[in-house]
């Protein structure tokens, strides 16, 4: 009824129980996975927003439902702002220092935007008067060394490749010394997109990554993946620790490319699947299918488009 | 499959209405929960996950009224049929599958940007091979890097005769041509495979009814990534309402998705999903049966097995 509406919304100064709050949690809920957030993490979400709000005090007149929306929001905030933040212009000239390339490997499943956006940071680079050279790793999948090859041939800049059917770890191995023999500055690594199952292409990606130790590993997801992307990236991850030949020198995801952000209207959960299952940082957002088309997250225009 | 674990989950939680003794709003509730748990966390569309909580909460309410009908029975039957309705399209599937031989039958292939087009063209075209018919393929990608040698190349690997051009760059004009082609040619199942796109850029989606209205295909197959979230609804229904969607294959099953956001395509393109890509070589493909699927979810018998490879 309408008086029990005013009273309920109302909290005054009665410290706020878990009933008080459950309602306007569901609703966010329901909300963050209408915007494509993974089942499990917006239940995490509003779970750890209940338990910081039950038992708080609200000033008189303040919504329950306003309060809980700005402590989710707060919440959202604080997943997607990155904890560490990597500046690759600046840890590019420092190995330039020393005389080594800056080696970034590209990984991730199937289809999601690995090879285009591989050659978009290339762009990005050349723009930043760095000297690059891309590694055809993926020897598996069809016409794979030939897109490489025509993006290399638009950027202007060379391919090392061995064809198909090659040791993946191996072409990146000869691809590192030929790059510091050119005297480039980076080294881009394409790799053949794996489903985070394949437990044989799996090792071999953890293969390549411990024989190459590059300085970054970038972890290539797509915008429009459902509940699928938690699983993705906590099976990268776990994989390429579990499998590394060395436990202590493992590396693991060190940051998330997320790609086809142009595809998916508000719908931008996975975003935040991806950022709270791994704690990676977004560094950067594809929008798109042209070398321009590479950009920074925005963290509020996300949490905006999340709770709208 | 993974839709298997999904049909687990839902027998599962409806084995909480068998079990227990009397069946109150609480038991309800709770049966309902695991469903729409299990449900979302397949990626099943939420609007879709809402509607199907509600009806059968309403059907319940309604069994309470009626005496002397059996309630267990009753809601069983509710979240069957809910999820029925979801899967099928009211368009029966191996009318789609049947194709005939002898005479050209053009198949294009639509959907967005690495749903897996270009690898499912040619498991189309040599899962039909194996069938007596003589596939030819054509590439009307002239956008993305390398389009053509991907298709060349798996082609090649199946020993199927194929179409392209590296300089032409309108993607009607090679279309049109390959078909023509391989029609004088005798082929009777010529299958165009086009660039990916998303319905936020109208250019690709003119040039996607370009090329539908230059090769006039018998059926036009959407194929839709396995792992695909809440956007899977927005983007087939645009597809649908640009060119005639009348089938969809389902890729990348082989993964840990459970291929929710799917059911929201068949809704949304009333069109039904008549293979799964299982894995990236040529023979990871198998027929999928929407019937067998419900019939098992019916029976709520053995979850293993209802695709037939
Ligand atoms: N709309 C849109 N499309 C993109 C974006 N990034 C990549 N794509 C498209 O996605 C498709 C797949 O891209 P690829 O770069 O080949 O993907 P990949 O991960 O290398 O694929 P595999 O190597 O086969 O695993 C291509 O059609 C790209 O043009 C993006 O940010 N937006
Ligand atoms: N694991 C697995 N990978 C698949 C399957 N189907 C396709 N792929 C892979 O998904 C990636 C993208 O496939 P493509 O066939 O290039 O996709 P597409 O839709 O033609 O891509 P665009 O033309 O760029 O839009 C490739 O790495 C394929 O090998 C499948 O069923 N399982
Ligand atoms: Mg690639
Ligand atoms: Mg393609």
């Amino acid at each position: 009824s309408f008086v029990r509406n005013i009273t309920t919304s109302v909290v005054g100064t009665a410290a706020l129980t878990r009933e008080d709050i459950v309602p306007a949690l569901q609703g966010l809920k329901k909300k963050l996975m209408e915007r494509n957030v993974a089942e499990g993490i917006a239940e995490k979400v509003v779970e750890s927003v209940a338990a910081n709000l039950e038992g708080q005090r609200l000033g008189s007149f303040t919504r329950v439902s306003s309060a809980v929306r700005s402590a989710v929001e707060s919440a959202l905030h604080r997943i997607l702002t990155p904890r560490r933040s990597i500046d690759i212009l600046r840890d590019i000239a420092l190995a330039k220092a020393r005389g080594k390339p800056y080696t970034i490997v590209f990984v991730g499943v199937n289809g999601v935007g690995k090879s285009t956006n591989l050659a978009k940071i290339a762009y990005w680079l050349l723009q930043n008067d760095v000297s690059v050279m891309i590694a055809a790793c993926d020897t598996f999948r069809s016409g794979a060394v030939e897109q490489l090859k025509t993006h290399c041939a638009r950027l202007g800049v060379p391919l090392y490749e061995r064809g198909y059917e090659k040791d993946p770890a191996k072409v990146a191995f000869e691809a590192q010394r030929a790059a510091e023999r050119n005297h480039k500055d980076v080294l881009l690594v394409d790799t053949a997109g794996r489903m985070q199952d394949n437990e044989p292409l799996m090792r071999a990606l953890s293969n390549l990554i411990t024989v190459n130790s590059p300085d970054l590993v970038l972890f290539v997801g797509e915008a429009l993946v459902g509940n699928d992307a938690v699983d993705q990236l906590t099976k990268f991850n776990q994989r390429l620790s579990d499998l590394a030949t060395d436990a202590a020198t493992a590396h693991t995801i060190d940051g998330i490319l997320l790609t086809k952000f142009d595809t998916i209207d508000d719908k931008v959960g996975a975003a935040l699947s991806m950022v709270y299952t791994s704690g990676a940082p977004i560094m950067f957002v594809g929008c798109g299918q042209t070398y321009v088309d590479l950009k920074r997250l925005n963290v509020k225009s996300v949490v905006r488009s999340l709770l709208k | 499959m993974v839709l298997n674990e999904l049909g687990q989950k839902i027998s599962q939680a409806l084995s909480m209405i068998q079990n227990a003794e009397t069946i109150d709003e609480k038991v309800l509730d709770a049966c309902l929960k695991e469903i729409v748990t299990a449900l979302l966390q397949a990626d099943v569309n939420v609007r879709l996950v809402g509607k199907l909580r509600d009806n059968v909460k309403t059907r319940a309410n309604n069994a309470d009224k009626g005496a002397g009908l059996n309630k267990r029975k009753i809601i069983e039957k509710a979240v069957v049929d809910e999820l029925s309705s979801m899967l099928s399209s009211g368009v029966d599937e191996k009318k789609l599958v049947d194709l005939k031989k002898g005479q050209p039958n053009v198949i294009m292939f639509v959907g967005l940007q690495g749903a897996g087009k270009t690898t499912t063209c040619t498991k189309y075209g040599a899962y039909y091979k194996k069938k007596g018919f003589k596939p030819a393929l054509v590439c009307a990608d002239t956008f993305r890097a390398g389009a053509f040698d991907q298709l060349k190349q798996n082609a090649t690997k199946m020993s199927i005769p194929f179409y392209g051009s590296y300089t032409e760059t309108d993607p009607a004009v090679i279309a049109a041509k390959g078909v023509e082609e391989f029609k004088k040619q005798n082929h009777d199942l010529i299958i165009v495979d086009t660039s990916g796109r998303h319905k936020q850029e109208d250019s690709l989606f003119e040039e996607m009814r370009q090329v539908s209205a230059m090769t006039k295909p018998d059926l036009i197959i959407f194929v839709m990534d396995g792992s695909i979230g809440q956007a899977a609804e927005d983007q087939a229904k645009a597809f649908k309402d640009t060119v005639e969607v009348g089938a969809v294959i389902l890729t990348k099953m082989d993964g840990h998705a459970k291929g929710g956001g799917a059911l929201s395509a068949v809704a949304a393109t009333k069109s039904p999903i008549v293979f799964i890509g299982t894995g990236e070589h040529m023979d990871e493909f198998e027929r999928f049966e929407p019937k067998a699927f419900v019939g098992r979810l019916l029976g709520r018998g053995d979850w293993r097995g209802f695709v037939d490879k």
